[in-house]
């Protein structure tokens, strides 16, 4: 156990950590042997690291704990105490939160909530009594750390005399494995091309579902569908990644002593990815999530949701076969393998590309005009019907039979409450949340309910993540009594899925298994769902409840849950000054910039936004005078949740000389000054059907301007069009070829300017 | 003149480092790799490949296949999972059974595993005993090897799978040529001989073809010649005899079936859910 923390990855590091660690390691040791058994503390100690990895062929940027990625697997059994000294020698702050687990509020790890950052250079001591069994994790919850490394397994194990010991279960061969996966692009750059609408990620996943492929594969319907309903192409995760890992390694490998079954201890550390497990060997046994036991229950197949954990057992049935354990990505770009077993491997096959046409098609289906989704009356919940099996070839065909199918239309006619059920649509078992039943009553102590409803809202062409449309920093603390039962009831009304989890408390799951319903702390919910779920309010503090997406939360789709009446926490001492920090995070404007070196001149924008709020300025700038200059400013704020409407001020520079003094007239007979102006304005801009912006300006000297844009047409995966034309009779196409996420060729023609073409870059 | 020498000098060096760069890396290992014979080859060979990289060339007498690979850009591993998963066992990894159920008909070969085994792949936490009782029960009858290749390629047109309904007929063909008379006694007898041509035809019709139109009229036809044998000769198996109101435009299919829940053969995916259980046969 302790001897993990020995395992050095980084070599470049290696020989100056391997002296200190021998010698931390014997003072541990003999401190362990002395305390160990008297006081039932068990102690270690974490150091935080920059270090460089090399996942791809390039080596980057990340953070390692102990010398490894992920961080070491924390052991404890129920009834120790725990204590953790975490060593930051980071150059920026950090933090660590224990997922799951039932502590002292003050120890939950959420900087400026529960405590404040640990300074670099410091040592930090998180102690709390383990009061719980099961399989949960450890994570940074400071910006983006954890897609860096920052996550590891923290096993509680079960006293042996404990009377919910299980045996042929609990006492199994087992292994922690963490899943996790890795992207090359510097988190903050993930980040920020999420908030940019870039869609260089779909282009890596070959996910750009342009017009050009939709006409090829007919579906040329759908896409104008989709453009119509103001939809970008959709897909099931936003972010691509170049590897997926098991315990740090796209591959590993578990070789128990003896006995055919193992157990797994699975914990989702993945910042945005869900994962589809499945097994060479045979079914798969679910026997706990999210540190919970289970009624053992049987199924081919399960999606492990983001900071999800799952016990599962597996069987090896032929001893001299290592069978494969495949962990996908939901967007199905890759996997990460465990070999269960001594010998030849036993593969399973890839899970196949997704359909993604059929999935725009499902998408148009469900969502209004208005931006809100439409469950057709088929209330939907707990995961049991999964509008994606519409994606899925191994569950409803592979796309060619779909197009053969498609010559009699009229014979669909499932009952609409089984169009989507995975589990009759094929003899493929997919566990759902439904399935789940715990082995002991889990009935709240009696006491007053309070009621609470959240909306789960966002828009993905802004990438903007909410609850009722209303971000962390926009919203009051939740406030609610201790020895209270508390009903939380989640609508997702977004078109993502979301796993939303609680810190500090379990809750139960209202899956129709009535005293025995599930207690879990994460929960996914899929678009169009309605979950309820209550916990007893039990401990005081500010805890966090919030979507468990990495750039989800931290564009703030969240709440505080606070307890009316408590003391303060001690290690907040100035309560203001930490929720502005807390804040920062979703207020955080990021920025974007674009230029195109033409033969005709320079196009370009520069622009920073945040939840609402959007300060840009776009340039033409000519290289001479006949030519011309020319700036456009707005400040503009984003209204409604769909957030179409942005009104805006703005202030419009121009200056040209062609020789003769040229006014020219907008088609409502007003003159405008193309040559020499400087003029403020007011405005707003809509987003119309087909994307496309149309934009009314009045300028203080009492001139209109409408105009209407469109930029971005995905013609082929890595051809975009685009157009705008105005009421000042100015009207400009274009055309650019993405080569890189930062480098295209363009080509344009501007009323203006005239033709054009050069090399666009964009950042 | 002299300029050109020199670029051509120059380009001749950095090609002869380059050229013993790489010839430094270069790995030879001969592995196994089954497969049947040459039509094979080209298979195995494409999936292992890779441009500048990985070259394979496989020999079907000695089914050992010769890997030529830069050891810094790939592995033996990597080489013959990505031929593993093109469906040919090796060494290293075996394939995936619905991969290899895929392979061309001349392409199957004899595994290196014995695939029996992983029926009891499922974790023993519940449920074991039951399945024993039930399979023991199954054997006692002789139509049961019919039963349960017709069940296979029921599931195959279920799951649309026109290549496997195919092969899965072959296979039920094989069986209810090899039903000895002798095993059924008075009606059943009779009612054999009565329905075996056309079960036998129709099974054969599946199997010639991968078409899941032509292959769904002939099932509708084969479905009804095993209910009337299984009606007259009981076979301790439950099967549940179902009916899709609107296969053959309106006229109707029926088919055999393990479970009660509908699982349309005749419209697999599209619709399948459609059809009611019209009678319990045991």
């Amino acid at each position: 156990m302790i001897t993990s923390h020995l395992r050095l990855r980084s070599p470049r590091n290696m020989k100056k950590m391997n002296t200190n660690w021998l010698i931390t390691l014997c003072l541990l040791m003999t401190f362990l042997s002395e305390t160990g058994t008297a006081q039932n503390v068990v102690q270690y100690h974490l150091y935080v690291r920059d270090t460089l990895v090399n996942f791809t062929g390039k080596e980057k940027h990340a953070i390692a704990v102990n010398g490894q990625i992920p961080m070491p697997t924390l052991t404890f059994t129920e009834g120790d105490t725990a204590e953790i000294y975490v060593h930051n020698e980071l150059k920026e702050s950090t933090s660590l939160h224990w997922h799951g687990v039932f502590l002292p509020n003050r120890e939950d790890g959420v900087p400026y909530l529960t405590q404040m950052p640990i300074q670099p250079g410091k040592v930090y001591v998180y102690r709390f009594p383990v009061i719980q069994h099961g399989t949960h994790w450890y994570h940074s919850h400071s910006g983006l750390q954890e897609q860096l490394g920052m996550y590891g397994s923290l096993i509680f194990k079960k006293r042996k005399n404990d009377p919910r010991f299980r045996h042929g279960i609990d006492d199994l061969p087992t292994m922690p494995v963490t899943l996790s996966e890795w992207t090359n692009y510097h988190p903050h750059n993930v980040e920020r091309m999420l908030h940019n609408a870039s869609d260089w990620f779909a282009l890596r996943k070959n996910a750009v579902q342009s017009y050009g492929e939709a006409i090829r594969e007919g579906h040329l319907k759908t896409k104008v569908g989709n453009e119509w309903k103001r939809m970008l192409a959709m897909d099931v995760s936003d972010v691509y990644y170049d590897k997926f890992l098991v315990n740090g390694h796209p591959n590993g490998s578990f070789t128990p002593g003896q006995g055919k079954n193992v157990r797994l201890q699975i914990s989702n550390a993945g910042a945005s990815t869900n994962f589809w497990l499945r097994y060479a060997g045979g079914k798969i046994t679910v026997v706990a999530n999210d540190g919970n036991d289970v009624e053992p229950v049987e199924v081919d197949r399960l999606l492990i949701a983001v900071s999800e954990t799952y016990d599962l057992v597996v069987t090896i049935p032929d001893t001299t076969v290592a069978y494969e354990f495949m962990a996908t990505s939901e967007d199905r770009t890759g996997s990460a393998s465990l070999y269960i077993g001594q010998g030849v491997r036993q593969l399973i096959s890839p899970l196949p590309r997704l359909k993604y046409f059929e999935g725009m098609k499902m998408m148009n289906g469900m969502m209004k005009m208005s931006g809100d989704l439409d469950d057709m009356g088929m209330h939907m919940s707990l995961n049991q019907m999964d509008m994606n099996v519409v994606m899925y070839p191994e569950i409803t065909g592979s796309a060619s039979d779909k197009k053969k199918a498609r010559t009699n239309p009229e014979h669909d006619h499932h009952p609409a409450k089984d169009r989507y059920n995975a589990n009759r649509l094929s003899s493929i078992t997919t566990l759902n949340y439904a399935m789940l039943q715990s082995p002991d009553s889990t009935q709240l102590p009696d006491g007053p309910t309070r009621e609470l409803r959240f909306e789960l809202t966002g828009n993905m062409n802004r990438y903007v993540w909410s609850l009722d449309n209303k971000v962390v920093s926009e919203a009051d603390k939740i406030l609610i009594k201790k020895g209270e039962n508390v009903r939380l009831i989640l609508f997702n009304n977004s078109m993502m899925r979301h796993p939303m989890h609680l810190h500090g408390h379990d809750f139960r799951v209202l899956n129709g298994k009535g005293v025995n319903s599930p207690l879990k702390n994460v929960i996914d919910i899929m678009p169009m769902e309605t979950d309820t779920l209550e916990f007893h309010a039990n401990v005081y503090g500010d805890w966090f409840f919030h979507c468990h997406i990495l750039y989800h939360m931290m564009s703030g789709m969240g709440r505080v849950i606070s307890y009316e009446n408590q003391p303060n926490n001690p290690l907040i001492p100035n309560p203001r000054y930490a929720q502005r920090k807390l804040f920062s995070d979703d207020r955080h404007f990021h920025m974007m910039a674009e230029n195109d070196f033409a033969t005709n001149g320079n196009d370009g924008l520069l622009m920073f936004q945040n939840t609402r709020w959007t300060l840009g300025t776009e340039w033409r700038l000519g290289y001479n005078d006949m030519h011309g200059y020319e700036t456009e400013t707005h400040v503009g704020r984003y209204i409604g949740r769909m957030q179409w409407l942005m009104i805006f001020a703005g202030f419009d520079w121009r200056y040209r000389n062609e020789g003769i003094d040229e006014r020219g007239e907008n088609i409502f007979g007003q003159r405008n000054t193309k040559d020499d102006r400087a003029l403020t304005s007011l405005g707003f801009s809509y987003k119309l059907p087909m994307l496309i912006d149309f934009q009314t300006e009045v300028f203080h000297n009492g001139t209109f301007r409408l105009q209407l844009m469109r930029e971005d047409i995905p013609v082929t995966k890595r051809l975009r069009m685009g157009f705008m034309v105005n009421s000042d009779a100015e009207y400009m196409v274009e055309a650019r070829y993405v080569f890189t996420r930062n480098l295209g060729l363009r080509t344009h023609y501007d009323s203006d300017m005239g033709f054009g073409a050069g090399i666009s870059v964009t950042y | 003149m002299k300029t050109t020498s020199h670029v051509l000098m120059i380009m001749f060096a950095l090609l002869s480092i380059s050229l013993v760069a790489q010839s430094c890396n270069i790995t030879t290992e001969s592995v196994k790799v089954y497969g049947s014979n040459e039509r094979c080859r080209e298979e195995i060979e494409t999936a292992g490949n890779q441009k500048n990289v990985a070259r394979v060339s496989w020999n079907p007498e000695s089914k050992t296949a010769t890997l030529t690979y830069d050891s810094r850009q790939t592995s033996k591993d990597e080489i013959l999972k990505r031929i593993a998963l093109a469906g040919f066992d090796n060494e290293l990894y075996y394939t995936p059974d619905d991969v290899y159920e895929k392979l061309a008909p001349g392409c199957k070969y004899e595994r290196p595993r014995k695939m029996a085994l992983i029926p009891d792949g499922k974790a023993n936490l519940r449920h074991d005993s039951q399945q024993a009782a039930n399979a023991d029960q199954q054997k006692t009858s002789p139509l049961k090897m019919i039963i349960d290749r017709y069940l296979a390629l029921k599931d195959a047109l279920v799951e649309n799978n026109g290549e496997l309904a195919s092969k899965k007929a072959g296979e039920l063909a094989g069986a209810i040529d090899k039903v000895s008379m002798q095993s059924l006694e008075g009606d059943s007898h009779q009612v054999w001989m009565n329905v075996k041509s056309e079960l036998a035809e129709h099974a054969e019709h599946i199997s010639q073809t991968k078409n899941l139109a032509h292959q769904r009229d002939h099932f509708d036809g084969l479905s009804k010649n095993l209910y009337r044998l299984v009606k007259a000769h009981p076979t301790g198996i439950t099967l549940y005899y179902q009916h899709c109101p609107m296969f053959n435009e309106g006229k109707g299919g029926d088919w055999l079936s393990g479970e009660n829940t509908i699982r349309n053969p005749f419209y697999g995916s599209q619709m399948l859910t459609c059809g009611k259980t019209v009678e319990t046969l045991k």
